[in-house]
């Protein structure tokens, strides 16, 4: 609202600025002051008679004029003179009058559009930029590749060979925590299995191992349990209680399979 | 009569630049039943890179051990795997309690099968008569109900069978397919 205040304003102020940018303007051009010198006459003197009058030359002084070489001397002549001239310097002075103003034929004048925008003059230049220049040939656009991060399924292979190929350790079982009635058993098939003394007999323990498929048997004293290697026909195959004996008088070993009740 | 117990012995090992993995499946007398292992993963420099310290639990929990576990008939009853395993974060599966067992430098308890919990997630067990007891450490995610469940399987198994010796087992067995692959 105020912004076409302004405007309208603005646009009245050029109306009127072209309108009496047309005004006549009379130039009056001032006389110069001219200044009237009037002669004086020349003074003349009476000559007397009686003495020839001494014959002098007279120049007639003429201000601002020629002077006026006299051949005569005239005599002086008083006149009286009297001087106006600072009265008529008053009454010659010339009033000037200013031509009235007129008003011209009105006429619609078509208002050039005020810029919407008014241009900054003056200012200052910005200093001059220096001229850059590429001297670096653009990287090029790289392609782009796609690489799975992931690691992808993985494939299984069946290894009963190679763990078949690994003794397994069988743990002995607790020979002292069986039923006195189940020792005496397996005490009797022991003797039976091997027709040895059972008082030649040192019992080393009782393996639960595969009834068949074992292919190399060892004892480990030392942790008192069985390294079989097993085939694979053992995996199957049902458990059952084997005995192992050292004999006593030649520390051979000696073993069975005993049936459980 | 109830089905026998099923171990399960899982070990992931590092030859040179790759992991393979290998589980072996026991009944409670260690004899095994079934054996499957990877084929080793050799991960590119990339991925190495990409994955950072993440690579190797990621390799051995989210690929080798996932998917050995896919190839097996039915889920384990025990999976057993090394306390240094367990203790890189192995969050483990709810379908089957996952647990680590250690043998310890303990004094024996007072007799076979007693149990002594030093944790919330570790417990001491009795297995054999004199010997130093068991030390059994849960995965986060077994809850105490599953755990007292575990105990009483490691106890029947533990009777008749070294219960740390099968990861030895496995140990040894990969790099023996290591060395013939090579």
């Amino acid at each position: 609202m105020f912004g076409k205040v302004k405007d309208a304003m603005a646009d009245a102020a050029e109306t009127l600025r072209q309108a009496f940018s047309g005004l006549k303007v009379v130039e009056v051009e001032a006389e110069p002051f001219q200044l009237r010198s009037q002669t004086s006459q020349a003074l003349a003197a009476a000559g007397r008679a009686g003495l020839e009058p001494p014959a002098a030359a007279c120049r007639e002084m003429c201000p601002l004029r020629e002077a006026v070489e006299g051949r005569s001397l005239e005599a002086f002549e008083a006149r009286l003179q009297a001087e106006s001239g600072w009265a008529r310097w008053g009454a010659e002075a010339e009033v000037i009058r200013m031509m009235p103003l007129e008003g011209g034929s009105a006429a619609r004048m078509a208002v050039p559009p005020l810029p919407r925008q008014a241009r900054v003059l003056g200012r200052l230049e910005p200093p001059v930029r220096p001229a850059s220049r590429r001297w670096l040939e653009p990287v090029a656009r790289p392609n782009l590749r796609q690489l799975s991060p992931g690691l992808g399924a993985v494939g299984t292979r069946f290894g009963m060979q190679a763990m078949l190929s690994l003794a397994v350790p069988i743990r002995g079982e607790d020979i002292q925590s069986l039923p006195k009635g189940l020792w005496m058993r397996y005490s009797l098939q022991l003797v039976r299995g091997t027709g040895e003394n059972v008082r030649n007999l040192e019992v080393l323990g009782l393996f639960r191992v595969p009834r068949k498929g074992v292919a190399d048997l060892r004892h480990d004293p030392a942790r008192g349990r069985l390294l079989v290697r097993l085939e694979p026909s053992a995996l199957k195959a049902p458990r059952a209680a084997f005995i192992l004996a050292r004999r006593k008088d030649d520390g051979g070993l000696v073993s069975c399979f005993v049936e459980d009740p | 009569m109830a089905d026998p117990i099923k171990l399960a012995y899982f070990m992931a090992v590092k030859e040179g630049a790759s992991y393979l993995g290998g589980l072996l499946v026991t009944d409670t007398s260690g004899i095994p039943t079934d054996f499957r292992y990877t084929e080793p993963i050799t991960p590119t420099r990339l991925q190495s890179i990409l994955y950072g310290k993440s690579l190797e639990p990621h390799l051995k929990e989210e690929v080798i051990q996932k998917t050995l576990l896919k190839e097996l008939k039915a889920p384990p009853d025990l999976f057993i795997l090394s306390a240094t395993e367990l203790a890189g974060g192995w969050s483990g599966d709810a379908k089957y309690p996952v647990l680590a067992v250690q043998k310890s430098q303990e004094a024996p308890l007072g007799k076979v099968g007693e149990a002594f919990r030093a944790g919330p997630r570790e417990l001491l067990l009795q297995l054999a008569d004199g010997a130093a007891p068991l030390r059994v450490i849960f995965a986060a995610s077994v809850d105490a109900m599953a755990q007292e469940q575990a105990v009483v399987k490691l106890l029947e198994a533990g009777y008749h069978m070294d219960l740390t010796e099968p990861l030895e087992r496995v140990t040894a067995a990969l790099q023996s397919l290591v060395v013939k692959e090579a």
